[in-house]
């Protein structure tokens, strides 16, 4: 380790001091507006890591390694690629949203909740750093309890089932995904991640490994038929609580594709590939049919979640540098834009009460400002051109059809149904029907709510006019996954 | 470019957007200062190639000033100033924004330098005069408006064709078409200029819209569009032949109609026709002379026809009629403004020591010098009839002969507000200054003038037409008293043919898509909701039915499992030793 600020580090205990600081104001609005900084702070921070990182060098940078457990082989590790660094920068910019967001929305017991939220934030920031594996449980294992708590707690009528059914269902794969690294240790002797990559493991050992890897990740992103936790959760959850989910949780089972299935089990994932495909095509389709028959409001941003990761899963897994590509896009769009609409449902039932579409219809007469912004980023949901969606998108069909011209075709209806309940949301809520009931008490948004939702706007057209924001941290990132992925396939063999 | 220059057109498009904002009581002296800002700058202009702006492929020239474009800018920056000047009394500012934002356009379109920035500013001018139609805001003017600025899209629709055919292959600078052998395109461009120039066939919108245009909407409208068209025709079709019979054919057909009208205002629209076609045929003959011709007559023709419709549209103002049938005898009432009526009137007909004489002729000399006899002998026939109807025919139906008003006519008929007859006087005394001391125009003109209006054969020539055409109306005036007629002109085709089009989207195309629509409704949009719904019980019964299903399964059996400790040490005791006993046997039996 250089003598180099280890900034990583700093990003992830920088949140869990905070956390500590906050754990001992009394006071409701100074805590409110230390979590605030704190976390604006952090995000900061982290926009230094953007400036420093090397967009040429397809290694990990900002690498801190210490000791830990010595005689288990275990080590303090971090380090950041292109796609990592994506994550970490849509976590910090995701977390004084979600500060934002729980204004007024959380009434009581305000202190644990932030305490929950900045350790949350440190956990995610170490599971996208973290370069040993022992680490990465660590850090995986650490989200849970606080996601838990923030359902489970203050979240909806049904909030204790939910908040069981999310860490049950979660922990239940993150067994299997201890029992991969444990095996991986025992073939390897080593816990360190970069190290695990590129070796020759025999044909049926890599084929284990990645169906272990594959239930975990499966459950986290959430595949089809996985997924059924993720409505519950998202329903029940706070506003803070669903958009942390939809914005930084789901894409870790996403990046645990790309970051262990992909280079260290790339024959098992070449097995497995054809059938992981015809899943996301199910996703999508499945994800766009349900989202369709919902008419809470909520459920039909998860259901499309569900479809949104299928277009992920599919661009990981045409492995191509279009598809990853495209995937990763896809990652950060659907973080944006998902925690967006979530951010929005938010606000319209602190108004509202209810979640019910009909019950919201002709809103956008009342709140013109708010259906503006509502507008965009429903467009985005579904892919409009422009906004940063089509990019994702666009790359993850390119890619999957390289692979398989059948695989777009029957993913294509999910891009119509997406456009069918996304335009039928944005039609009801701003446009309303025949029968509107009477909104004259409903205010527009207010200062706190456009801070809040206003970055957001900017980003999705930031990316949708000009992709090289992103698209140049990815390249060679994701031309060495690629490497990794297919050509390391052909010296397995034993 | 290292500095920034001004184009007139910013100084009037910056005007419009900003009068909104000036306080009620300085709005009179913004209306007059900006124009004359815009005038000064036209006057400030140094002869070059301005404004280059780089849009992706394409170098947009905005400033392209030379001799050609410097006279018509004059005319258009003096009559910006009368226009404003006349419609100084409206309080609706939007009627001036359009006004302002129209002579922006086309002052824009004169000096453009390439095709696109032309263009622009020609959609401008349609896009913005349609406004001065619907500001009238009569239970006609909505489809009035709509019938000009249809007909105008489609014109920019031909130019636009033509524009993209002819730069693709020759550069997208705005010049000299080859008038020799026409392409395609230089035929589509030359439509979209005739039509703005109001050419037979392409002319039914002139009358229709003028007459519907509001009073003060009126006088700038009829300035404009015709003459950007007539500088877009002499720069790109000088010297084309067609042009020649098109403008004889026009001269003498505008008359024909003007003779026929009713309205006052409909007869000098058509009108407009006429005098326009002496300009067509001019740049036709393209000659030095016939050009200096054209642009002579334009000069003089904005401010005559300007002055004309200020009269009657001064009429019309204040006593709400512009129909011969129901006016008569106001000269009691606003003899100044018949004075005025009557100067442009004079001027028109090319009466000598007014601006006509000296402008027309110019064009009648180039015909005959090119031996082209016909044209030359036609166009001096259109003057008779010229005479007739405007300069004799409308100062004595609204001012003299029989008083056809009704009595709430006669009451509201007063002498109009001072700021109209201020316009008046201003461009009268520019008709007789122009008429009596012609260097002021003649060195404005692109090519050197050798050209002498004020001989004793033109007088004489003139002066015989005139009177002449004065003793014929005089006897033939029972015939030629107003008759309550509409004239069918070639609009009454796309009038009917809009009629029809509007039939045949009710009708026919409506079926049509409703049967798709319910198509839709009944077979895609049911079975997809139906699909939705099954897939959203699926998910509920089946797979989280599974899920939920396994983990009540699972606490049923814990449940099941935790009745076996009840507390009883004994029972704990003996189960735990047949555990282990059975243990046991398990670990000797797999040993074994």
């Amino acid at each position: 380790m250089s003598g180099a600020f280890p900034i990583l580090s700093a990003l992830i205990f920088l949140p869990l001091l905070a956390a500590g600081m906050a754990a001992l104001i009394g006071q409701v609005r100074l805590l409110r507006w230390w979590t605030l900084i704190s976390t604006l702070a952090i995000a900061g921070l982290s926009l230094t890591l953007y400036r420093d990182f090397d967009p040429s060098r397809a290694g990990f940078q900002f690498a801190e390694q210490a000791a830990w457990i010595p005689f288990l082989n275990v080590n303090y590790t971090l380090g950041l690629d292109g796609i990592s660094l994506l994550m970490v920068l849509l976590t910090t910019l995701i977390a004084p949203l979600c500060v934002l967001a729980s204004w007024n929305y959380i009434a009581a017991r305000v202190r644990e909740f932030m305490v929950c939220l900045l350790v949350m934030e440190g956990a995610m920031v170490g599971v996208f750093c973290a370069l040993d594996f022992v680490l990465f449980f660590a850090f995986w294992e650490a989200m849970l309890i606080p996601m838990a708590l923030l359902i489970g707690v203050w979240g909806g009528p049904r909030r204790v089932y939910a908040a069981l059914k999310f860490f049950i269902y979660t922990m239940a794969g993150s067994v299997l995904l201890l029992v991969a690294i444990i095996a991986l240790y025992v073939q390897a002797g080593t816990f360190n991640i970069p190290d695990l990559m590129g070796r020759p493991y025999s044909a049926s050992f890599q084929c284990w490994v990645f169906l272990a890897f594959f239930v975990s990740f499966a459950i986290k992103v959430p595949i089809f038929p996985f997924h059924t936790w993720l409505p519950a959760a998202h329903v029940e959850a706070p506003t803070a609580g669903s958009v942390i989910l939809a914005s930084v949780l789901l894409k870790m089972g996403a990046y645990g594709f790309l970051r262990f299935s992909l280079p260290i089990t790339p024959h098992g994932t070449q097995v497995f590939t054809p059938y992981v495909l015809w899943l996301s095509v199910a996703a999508i389709l499945y994800g766009g049919l349900t989202a369709l028959a919902q008419t809470d409001l909520k459920k039909l941003v998860a259901y499309s979640s569900v479809g949104h990761m299928g277009f992920i899963t599919l661009g990981i897994f045409a492995l191509n540098a279009q598809g990853i590509e495209g995937a990763v896009f896809q990652m950060v769009n659907h973080g944006i834009t998902t925690g967006a609409l979530f951010l929005c449902v938010g606000m319209l039932y602190e108004r509202l009460h209810t979640r019910e579409l009909d019950l919201m219809a002709g809103l956008g007469k009342r709140m013109p400002v708010f259906a503006t912004f509502l507008g965009v980023f429903c467009l985005s949901s579904l892919a409009f051109p422009g906004t940063n969606s089509f990019i994702g998108e666009f790359l993850v069909l390119s890619g999957a059809f390289s692979r398989s011209a059948l695989l777009v075709l029957v993913a294509a209806p999910g891009v119509v149904a997406a456009a069918a309940y996304m335009l039928r949301l944005l039609q009801r809520v701003a446009y309303g029907g025949t029968h509107n009931p009477d909104h004259a008490a409903v205010a527009d948004l207010n200062l706190r709510e456009v801070l809040t939702l206003a970055p957001l706007l900017l980003l999705v057209l930031w990316i949708g006019l000009h992709p090289e924001l992103v698209a140049g941290l990815l390249r060679p990132s994701v031309a060495h996954l690629v490497q990794q992925a297919t050509q390391a396939a052909a010296l397995a063999g034993r | 470019m290292t500095e920034f220059w001004v184009h007139p057109s910013l100084i009037l498009i910056l005007g419009a957007l900003l009068l909104p904002l000036v306080p009620r009581g300085l709005r009179r002296a913004y209306l007059f200062l900006v124009p004359l800002l815009v005038f000064a700058r036209v006057l400030l202009l140094e002869p070059g190639t301005f404004g280059q702006v780089q849009f992706l492929d394409w170098t947009l020239v905005f400033g392209r000033v030379d001799a050609l474009s410097t006279v018509f800018l004059y005319i258009m920056g003096l009559m910006c100033i009368i226009g404003t000047l006349y419609a100084l009394h409206l309080e609706d500012w939007g009627q001036h924004q359009a006004a302002w934002l129209y002579v922006a356009g086309s002052l824009g379109a004169i000096l453009a330098g390439d095709f696109l920035t032309l263009f622009l500013f020609w959609e401008l001018m349609a896009l913005s005069s349609v406004f001065l139609i619907w500001f009238r805001r009569r239970p006609g003017s909505p489809a009035a408006g709509l019938r000009y600025l249809l007909v105008h899209l489609a014109g920019g629709v031909s130019l636009l064709a033509g524009i993209a055919l002819h730069c693709r292959a020759a550069g997208w600078s705005f010049g000299a078409f080859d008038v020799a052998h026409p392409s395609l395109a230089a035929y589509l461009v030359l439509i979209g200029f005739l039509l703005n120039a109001a050419v037979p066939p392409l002319h039914a919108w002139l009358p229709d819209a003028y007459s519907e245009a509001t009073p003060t909407g009126s006088v700038f409208l009829c300035a404009f569009t015709t003459k950007t068209a007539v500088y877009a025709l002499c720069r790109g079709f000088a010297g084309m032949e067609l042009l020649i019979p098109l403008g004889v054919v026009m001269a003498l057909y505008g008359v024909v109609y003007a003779v026929l009208e009713n309205d006052c205002r409909r007869l000098l629209a058509y009108h407009i026709i006429s005098q326009v076609g002496y300009m067509v045929a001019g740049v036709g003959i393209g000659t030095q002379l016939a050009i200096n011709g054209a642009c002579a007559h334009a000069f003089a023709h904005i401010l005559y026809k300007g002055l004309l419709f200020m009269g009657c549209g001064a009429v019309l103002h204040t006593t709400g009629q512009s129909k011969f049938t129901e006016l008569g005898g106001l000269y009691k009432k606003m003899p100044w403004t018949f004075l005025f009526t009557l100067i442009g009137g004079l001027s028109i007909s090319a009466f000598p020591l007014f601006s006509g004489f000296v402008s027309k002729s110019m064009i009648v000399q180039a015909g005959f010098e090119e031996h082209l006899l016909w044209a030359g002998f036609l166009l001096m026939l259109a003057s008779v009839g010229t005479f007739l109807h405007t300069g004799l025919k409308v100062p004595y139906f609204i001012w003299f002969g029989k008083n056809n008003c009704k009595p709430e006519t006669w009451e509201r008929a007063a002498e109009p507000p001072w700021n109209m007859n201020a316009a008046m006087i201003t461009a009268s005394l520019l008709c007789v200054f122009i008429g009596c001391y012609t260097p002021f125009l003649y060195d404005q003109l692109p090519y050197p003038v050798e050209y002498h209006p004020y001989t004793a054969y033109h007088l004489s020539e003139t002066l015989q037409l005139l009177l002449f055409t004065a003793v014929g109306f005089f006897l033939l005036i029972r015939k030629l008293e107003p008759a309550p007629t509409i004239s069918l002109d070639l609009d009454w085709f796309y009038r009917q043919g809009g009629r029809l089009l509007q039939w045949l989207a009710r009708r026919p195309v409506q079926w049509l898509d409703g049967g798709v629509g319910e198509l839709y409704r009944v077979i895609a949009l049911r079975s997809l909701m139906g699909a939705a719904h099954l897939a959203g019980r699926f998910d509920n019964r089946v797979i989280d039915g599974a899920v939920d299903g396994f983990a009540q399964g699972i606490r049923g059996l814990g449940g099941r499992l935790r009745l076996a400790q009840r507390g009883q040490l004994q029972e704990n005791l003996t189960l735990a030793l047949l555990a282990l006993a059975g243990l046991a046997l398990f670990l000797w039996w797999g040993a074994a």
